[in-house]
């Protein structure tokens, strides 16, 4: 039977960020899928080069919209260890609860997305309903609902009020309420039991060989957590636990999820309740010294890697930036083959792609049939017949 | 985990693939040369227990580009690989064979730096668009936009009349 | 415009157009923070739809385009393919200050600078992003426009020409001060 390709993007209804995807199928089962990222390459790294540590922080913030914090956070930590400043504690509380709170709203818009995605858009208005409620708190702390601009050099830009912390924390019982609401609904609501599944299935050493990262690896069994594995912020102070599960499809991606946003609920309260007194920042030097450093940082989506390297100038030798959804790309793309067309959109939602993270660098592509590491097929290269000949009806 | 891993049971083991620059809390830097790569990176795969690579960093120093694998397994200790190849000849045999997620990696590589990575079964253009013009890379520190070159985005009025 | 004569059936074709626009939503290249934004317009807090807002996501429905984010390289040519789709009368927002000027963008190698280099604008948002109720506003500025042009017969009277495109290597990626 001849395969049909499909090409799906870069404006299409069901598409919020432009993306290319070549799906090559046979009947209604996808034999491989050929992505082109590259319609969002900026070329932030190149300018992150030429400008100071004060204008590269929001330039960093703004490569992505939705994990805003987690690449300024990665960014000043990595750097702030090269200077060897200690930020005060005060700061770290407030950057980790502005992180969870990220967290939460990332988590929330992906639970409406994934149930949007799969007709269900009664859960896509109540979880963006109750996101709205993070946001109004992210307002109230930074100022601004989506770029939160909290971070510098040496610390966070803005204190918390006592009325601030008090209206946090008035609003959370209600969130919490919901949270645990979302939690039955995943494990009971039959609509997404039937969709979720079963589809998209990735095993544990799959998930390792193809390197994802985040909610995807942790619901395929791989507990890794950059928090708890390389503690910073003040993650090592605070009592939380890393979210697994064993189901390995995008029933288990959304278990995960969910249990997330429990978990960060209680680290927000728990930070807003334990917030030490003092300074929230202390006098950076204009100039970093020579060195450098591999920032790591747990964003909503899985592990961010900032490679930065510094030359004793008050700019960047070098950053390369490495984001979760890349590392994810891979494996999503091999999870793919052999299932159903129609489940392209959960699958994909799966990971939570953020494509303007993404494709400030990466594409993947395919052609001729050939199997090439790391894209659709995912398969090791020396060997691309074995894998193939199994995915053909 | 059976036997004890820690930083200076993993540094003795990699030293023999060239110099242990600095030890971290939980971070090696190895410095080791091209041709060693496949064989490091087998090795602490299969030794020491290595199982993921979180990313390939390239650093333009000049006369020569550095490439760092980074790369860490269930104790949570991070191994970075660092070679060096020359700017003249910039050619490095790929690790997508051990590594599946290096296939990306390598291709926004060379890409941006002009790396070429032997052995790569589709080392084609990926990250800048299709009108970028072949033998620019951006991310290297010496490129300059040439105002001769058409790097892509709407063409001329004219052009776009003829293409209706 | 689109309907021809005078009578009856322009005006009432008029009147649906100004009383529920049809958007579409094109990501030419930002962070995503604007998208977001223009999502939640659609969700319970601010829901445009009471308003007969709707969100569709084929050009050819639509009368708005709202373009977010500076336009990449690549996405130029698609942003004016998508924009010669859209009927007349058609207005375009150009949402944000990556929309607007190119914000922190501005001077990277592998963006056009601004929509207007690329498409007419005739709605400019401020911010980044804007708050949902500041895209709601554009909204309804455009019906303004769109109100005003009716009466003028027309959308040639404001005279928006596209901008001449920048020539290619003339910027250089060292960013404008």
């Amino acid at each position: 039977m001849p395969e049909v390709v499909v090409p799906i993007g870069p404006h299409h209804p069901a598409l919020k960020e432009p993306v290319n995807f070549r799906v090559i199928a046979d009947g209604e089962k996808i034999v491989r899928l050929e992505l082109d990222l590259s319609y969002n390459h900026r070329g932030i790294e190149k300018a992150a080069e030429q400008r100071n540590f004060i204008r590269v922080l929001p330039l960093l913030e703004r490569v992505c919209g939705i994990c805003s914090h987690s690449h300024a956070t990665a960014f000043a930590k990595g750097v702030e260890e090269i200077m060897g400043l200690e930020i005060p504690p005060r700061a770290r509380y407030i950057r980790t609860i502005i992180a969870e709170l990220e967290r939460m709203h990332s988590h929330l818009l992906w639970l409406g997305v994934a149930a949007h995605e799969i007709g269900f858009n009664t859960l896509f208005m109540w979880s963006w309903r109750d996101r709205e409620a993070v946001q109004d708190t992210l307002e109230e702390m930074s100022g601004n609902r989506v770029h939160y601009g909290m971070n510098e050099i040496g610390g966070v830009r803005r204190d918390l009020t006592p009325a601030q912390i008090k209206t946090a924390l008035a609003r959370l019982p209600d969130l919490e309420d919901r949270i645990q609401k979302y939690v039955g609904m995943v494990n009971s609501e039959e609509t997404m039991l039937i969709r979720f599944r079963g589809v998209g299935k990735m095993s544990r050493e799959e998930a390792l060989k193809y390197g994802a990262v985040g909610p995807t690896a942790r619901a395929s069994g791989v507990d890794y957590d950059v928090r708890r594995d390389d503690p910073y912020l003040a993650y090592d102070e605070i009592p939380w636990k890393v979210i697994t599960d064993n189901h390995g499809d995008v029933y288990g991606r959304t278990r995960v999820r969910v249990g997330e946003l429990w978990e960060s609920t209680q680290i927000v309260r728990f930070c807003l309740e334990n917030i030490p007194a003092g300074p929230v920042r202390v006098e950076a030097p204009k100039n970093a010294p020579e060195g450098e450093i591999l920032s790591r940082y747990e964003a909503p989506r899985g592990e961010l890697a900032h490679y930065i390297r510094t030359n004793g100038t008050d700019k960047v030798e070098r950053i390369d930036i490495r984001s979760p959804t890349l590392a994810n790309w891979t494996s999503v793309a091999m999870c793919l083959t052999g299932q159903n067309l129609a489940d392209i959109p959960v699958i994909v939602a799966a990971i939570d792609p953020c494509l303007s993270c993404t494709c400030r660098m990466v594409v993947v592509h395919r052609r001729g049939g050939r199997a090439v590491p790391g894209t659709a097929a995912g398969e090791s290269g020396h060997d691309p017949k074995s894998r193939q000949d199994g995915w053909r009806p | 985990m059976t036997r004890p891993v820690n930083p200076e049971t993993i540094a003795e083991r990699v030293q023999e693939f060239g110099a242990v620059l600095q030890v971290r809390k939980n971070r090696i830097a190895v410095k080791t040369d091209p041709g060693r790569l496949h064989d490091a990176i087998t090795t602490i795969q299969a030794v020491l227990g290595f199982d993921r690579l979180i990313t390939i960093s390239t650093v333009d120093r000049g006369g020569t580009f550095e490439l760092l694998y980074h790369l860490i397994g269930p104790h949570r200790i991070i191994v970075s690989l660092a070679v060096d190849i020359p700017r003249t000849r910039p050619v490095m045999p790929t690790m997508s064979d051990l590594l599946p997620p290096a296939g990306i990696y390598e291709r926004q590589i060379h890409d941006l730096f002009g790396i070429v990575f032997e052995g790569h079964p589709d080392l084609t253009r990926v990250v800048l668009n299709e009108d970028w013009p072949a033998g620019e890379y951006p991310m290297r520190k010496d490129w300059k936009p040439d105002p001769g070159h058409f790097y892509g985005g709407i063409k001329t009025e004219e052009e776009l009349k003829c293409q209706k | 415009m689109a309907v021809p004569g005078n009578g009856i059936s322009r005006r009432l074709v008029s009147w649906a157009r100004i009383k529920s626009p049809w958007i579409t939503v094109y990501n030419s290249g930002g962070c995503n923070a604007c998208d977001i934004e223009i999502i939640a317009c659609l969700m319970p807090r601010f829901d445009v739809e009471r308003f007969g807002i709707l969100v569709r996501g084929s050009p050819r429905h639509a009368d708005i385009l709202i373009v977010t984010g500076t336009p990449t390289l690549k996405q130029a040519s698609r942003l004016r393919r998508v924009w010669e789709q859209i009927p007349e009368p058609k207005y375009v927002i150009a949402l944000g200050a990556c929309g607007s000027s190119g914000g922190v963008f501005r001077g990277l190698y592998q963006v056009v600078d601004r929509v207007e280099s690329v498409i007419p604008v005739d709605v400019y948002v401020a911010g980044c992003p804007p708050r949902p109720d500041e895209i709601i506003n554009a909204v309804v500025r455009c019906i303004d426009l769109l109100r005003e042009d009716t009466a003028h017969g027309g959308k040639e009277w404001r005279q928006k020409k596209p901008l001449p495109a920048p020539v290619p290597g003339e910027k250089s990626p060292a960013e404008v001060p």
